[in-house]
Formats: C-alpha cells, structure tokens, sequence
C-alpha cells in the first residue's frame, strides 16, 4: 500500500502516553486512584495509632486481616462481576450458605473420627462447591432465563440467607474439628495462613483481571457488549465464568469464615454483599461496568476493615462505621465522575 | 457436521438467497438474494427500515436468517456464532462501530483474537502484550491507518479516530469479504475520501466489498454494483454505471419504479 491512502484522522495527534493528558501533578496524582487510595489506607492507620497507640500492633493488624480476608475474597469476585457490567448480591448469603454446609460435613467427619487436616480441607472443598453451586445457578438465571445481574443474584441471595436458617434452625453448627480455630491465629507477623491464602488468591486474580485473555473479555464485555459479540466472543460462556468465580470464591469465603467463628452460623455472612460492593466501589470500579482495577479492589477492602477495627480501638461507638464507609463511598464515587469528566471534555 | 454439502457453482465469494428474517410480526427482510464476488466492491442503500442493518447482522452471523441460504464460495453456511463468521474470513464494521471502549487501540484490534506468551501461562491466557502492540502498529499502517496504538483506551480517541481503528481492524483481519456500514459516518470530507481509498485497496487485495451508506455521492464513487431495498425487499440490483444520483435517489424512495 502507498502513502497517499494512509488515513489520518483531521484531529489533533494522539499522544503516546496517557500523561500528556493530565494538566498538573495534582490532577495527575488523583487520577491514580490506587495511589490515593494508599494515602487514604496510611493517613487513617496514622490517624487511629495516633487515637490510640495500641492500635498500631501486630495483633490488631493480625485481627484487621483475619476480618479483611473472607471480605477480600467475595470483593475479588465481585471485581470481575462488576467489570463484567453485572452485580451479584448473593455473595454474602454464599459466605453463609456455604460456610453451613460445610460445617455439617465437617462435624458428620469430626463426630466419624476422621482427623482435623482431612476435615478442615473437605470442608473447603465443600463450601468451595456449594459457592460454585450458587454461581452456576446465576449464570442460568442471567443466561437462559435473561433475567438482569441486580433481580438474579436478589433471589440466590434471598435463597441461600433463607436455607441456611431453615438447615440450621437459627442456631450455629458446632462440633467439627476442634483445632480448626487455630487456623485464624497469625503464624508470619500479622499474617494467618487463611490471609496469606487469600493474599495469594488476589496476586492470582490481578493477573488474570489485566494480563490474561479472561480479564480482557470481562472488560470488553462491560464495556460494550455488543462489540463483544461482534468480536466472536462468546459472552453467554464468560458471564458464566464470571459468576462461577464469584460464586466459589464466596464459598471459600465461607470456609475463611467459618475458621474464624469454629462454626458455621446462619448469620455469618449478613450484609457482607454490600461490604463487597463497597470496597470494589472505593477500589474505583464502575457500577456500570468495564473499569476497575484489582489493586483498587484490594486497598479498598482494607480500607473498609480498617476503619472498622479502628474504630474500636479509638472507643468510638462502632456504628459510626457506616456513616464512615458512606462517605468513603461518596468521595470515591465523587472522583471518578471528576475523571470521567476530564476525559469528556478532553474528546 | 456429518456431510459437508458440495459447492454449487456460484460467482459470488459470500452471497444470500431468498434470506427472510421477521421480528415478532414485522418483516424486517423478505426473499432478499444478493452476492459479491472477490475483488468487487457492492454499495448497499435504502431508507431507514430498508433491512440494511438486519442483512448486515445475518452477514455478519449476529442474527440467524428465519429462511433462505447463506453461502461462502458456493457452499452452504449455518453460522451459529459470530466467532464462525470471522474464523471463515469475513470481517463487519458496524454502524456506531463495535469497538470496546475501555480497551486500548492494540487490544481492540486484536479482540477476540489475542496472541497469548508461550508456554504453560499461554495456555492459561496470558497475554503478548507487547507483540500485540507492534502488530496492530504494523496492521493499521499497512490498511492505511496512522493512529498510533498507544495505551489509551478508544473511549479517549475522537469519532474519527474509533472509527479509523474500527475499519483498520476489520481490514487488517479480513480474508474474504468485508462489511462496512456506514464507514464514513462521524467523518469529515477529507477523512470520508480517505476511507473510500481504503475500500479502493480492500477490493485491489481481491476482497468482496459491501458497502452500506446514506451518501449516495460515495456509493456512485466507489462501487461496482450497487443494490438498492426497499421495506425489506430487494428492488434494484445493477452496475453502478446504470445509476446517477437522481436515479439513485429514485429507487431508494420508490419514486421510481423496480425493475
């Protein structure tokens, strides 16, 4: 091909790298929301040590993290889910769901003399499958019974909360391997081996959210759909990916839980979709799907946990929590639409 | 996927026959037979509801055809999936272009389609970024693009641009046949002209060329045939020799009576 059919759009040149766009060093610095998010983590550590010196120490972050991990894993999933322009609010009800089942199995094992190890990693595998379970049933709903992300996962939510209150009557499911508590407790610093599975589990989902092929298509797909489509992407396969995914990482979710508690409980999980919300939303996804990062995702979550705990150790009442997390959701949320606003003028 | 069936004799590359698609109870396309052989370039027009976009999703294997054929060099196709589509060579722009907005100009080029590193994290799906890059450099350039592949994601490009990667992409990758709906909206005149010398080079490559618009100047420009429908129906298919723009314009509106 010749020069004289090159095609060169009239406007201005594209310039190579993002930077050139951003004005000044401040409005650079707070278009990098990992990085204001960092800031936002370190100023509040800094602020609650300051509270109370107590609080910076390896057995408060240790319980920060203990408390960060199950929520970590259902904001992983929901990363994907969100990006992939959907929501699933049945993850808490999956943490719960869950988390029952395999404690009845675990207890049926403990009660049958198998030993603690063996339990504690059927019980895994269990609750592993119960969340698959949960995802494959929302991907039917979503896929084949085209019903929207919001009304699928509204009812698996309603579902799973709903059976695991008629198997366990109200109360908790006890009795399974008696050294399973032990698990919670730090082994590496503040780190206990459920963190450090969960830290692992999200250095494995960053990868696959923005270097794999999986993640590419979640983002086309959020994007823009159709495009998706028309690229010879088969979007029905991914959204049951994504919501597989999901659904088994708020099962193992459940397990983490039920470490923490040496049981399964009926209300483990209440409410902990809209922690999982929050943090991906503080993380600096978009509700409306095909932006996110997995490092936002991450810090945001730890932000959320950190405030609670914080909290309690400042002796402020902790229902200030909400009120907290309301604002943290409001300034984030406030930020991007000042990006996205920036780049519209820009185009 | 027991018996291939055999290819009937046919001049066309990518053709149609009798093709029918309702939705609910309005026929969006009737009895509706049309072809394009390599090398040849095919204006598409007609009126708004005219069955345009509806003929370019069962091209383009979007939509399934209620009746009729579709048939690659003579032979039948059942495409289910628009991934069948591509694989067999045949490349769609669509109209408000089908690109994924956040994603970069390289990874929109390659969507679908991305090359993965070697070895055991390749077959988990890891991506060659940096190849991908150089490629989809080398490829708008070759098709006659010059937007840079730069990191920025095409929602930050400006409607020339989108649609400059968009009609890069779809040439870069044809093989057989590409479907152009209305490439040369959100352009200005110079730019318009530059996609008309991109069609010219498709159709030298040896390409099928369809090509849909409303700017009818374009159409007389650069086809060789152009095919005219009307509520659905197919009523003028001739040389572009035989249409000026009044005549044109006619058959579209129906002002002047099929032949």
């Amino acid at each position: 091909m010749t020069n004289q059919t090159v095609f060169r759009p009239a406007t201005a040149p594209v310039s190579p790298s993002p930077k050139h766009d951003q004005p000044n060093v401040v409005a650079r610095f707070f278009a990098n929301q990992t990085a204001v998010l960092i800031i936002v983590l370190i100023g509040m550590v800094v602020l609650f040590a300051l509270i109370n010196p107590a609080f910076f120490s390896i057995g408060v972050f240790g319980n920060i993290l203990v408390d960060w991990a199950p929520i970590a894993l259902i904001a992983i999933g929901e990363t994907f889910v969100v990006i992939s322009g959907g929501i699933d609010l049945s993850v808490g009800s999956t943490i719960t769901i869950s988390g029952v089942v395999a404690a009845f199995a675990m207890q049926a094992m403990t009660t049958a003399g198998v030993s603690d190890a063996l339990s504690i990693v059927v019980g895994a595998v269990v609750s592993l499958l119960v969340g698959l379970l949960v995802g494959l049933v929302n991907a039917v709903l979503i896929n084949e019974a085209k019903l929207v992300p919001f009304i699928a996962t509204l009812a698996t939510l309603g579902a799973g909360a709903g059976m695991a209150l008629v198997l366990t009557k109200g109360g908790p499911v006890g009795g399974g391997p008696p050294t399973a508590i032990n698990l919670s407790v730090p082994v590496l610093g503040p780190f206990s081996y459920p963190v450090i599975v969960v830290i692992v589990l999200a250095v494995i989902a960053g990868a696959f959210l923005h270097r794999a092929r999986f993640g590419r298509y979640t983002f086309a797909i959020g994007g823009n759909q159709f495009s998706a489509v028309a690229s010879g992407i088969s979007v029905k396969r991914h959204i049951l990916k994504v919501y597989l995914l999901s659904g088994g990482l708020a099962g193992l979710a459940g397990m983490v839980t039920y470490l923490t508690l040496a049981s399964g409980s009926p209300s483990s999980g209440l409410g902990d979709e809209l922690n999982a919300i929050a943090a991906v939303v503080i993380g600096g996804v978009s509700l409306t799907g095909g932006v996110g990062r997995m490092s936002g995702t991450i810090i945001g979550s730890l932000i959320l946990t950190t405030v609670t705990s914080g909290l309690i150790v400042s002796n402020i009442d902790p229902n200030w929590n909400q009120v907290v997390v309301a604002i943290l959701i409001a300034a984030a949320v406030t930020l991007q639409t000042l990006r996205g606003a920036t780049h519209r003028r820009k185009s | 996927m027991s018996e291939i069936p055999a290819p009937t004799a046919s001049e066309y590359v990518y053709e149609v026959r009798d093709v029918g698609k309702r939705y609910g109870s309005v026929v969006a396309l009737e009895d509706v037979t049309l072809g394009v052989r390599a090398g040849e370039v095919v204006g598409l027009v007609g009126d708004n509801g005219a069955g345009k976009s509806t003929l370019v999703k069962i091209l383009s294997g979007v939509h399934q055809s209620d009746s009729g054929t579709v048939l690659l060099d003579g032979r039948e196709q059942l495409w289910k999936s628009t991934h069948q589509v591509i694989e067999a060579g045949i490349e769609t722009l669509y109209q408000d272009n089908g690109l994924a907005p956040n994603l970069a100009v390289a990874a929109n080029v390659f969507l679908g389609r991305e090359l993965t590193v070697k070895g055991p994290l390749g077959r988990l799906g890891f991506l060659d970024k940096k190849k991908m890059d150089k490629l989809a450099h080398e490829d708008l350039e070759a098709a006659g693009i010059g937007v840079p592949a730069s990191e920025r994601s095409v929602s930050q490009l400006s409607g020339g641009q989108r649609q400059a990667v968009a009609i890069g992409r779809a040439v870069a990758w044809a093989r057989k046949v590409i479907i152009l709906d209305e490439p040369t909206n959100h352009l200005g005149a110079r730019q318009a002209n530059e996609v008309l010398d991109v069609i010219r080079a498709a159709k030298a490559k040896g390409l099928g060329v369809i090509f849909i618009s409303h700017t009818l100047p374009h159409v007389l420009e650069v086809t060789d045939r152009i095919v005219v429908l009307r509520l659905g129906r197919l009523v003028r298919d001739a040389p572009t020799s035989e249409f000026d723009n009044e005549s044109l314009l006619g058959t579209i509106t129906g002002l002047i009576g099929a032949t």
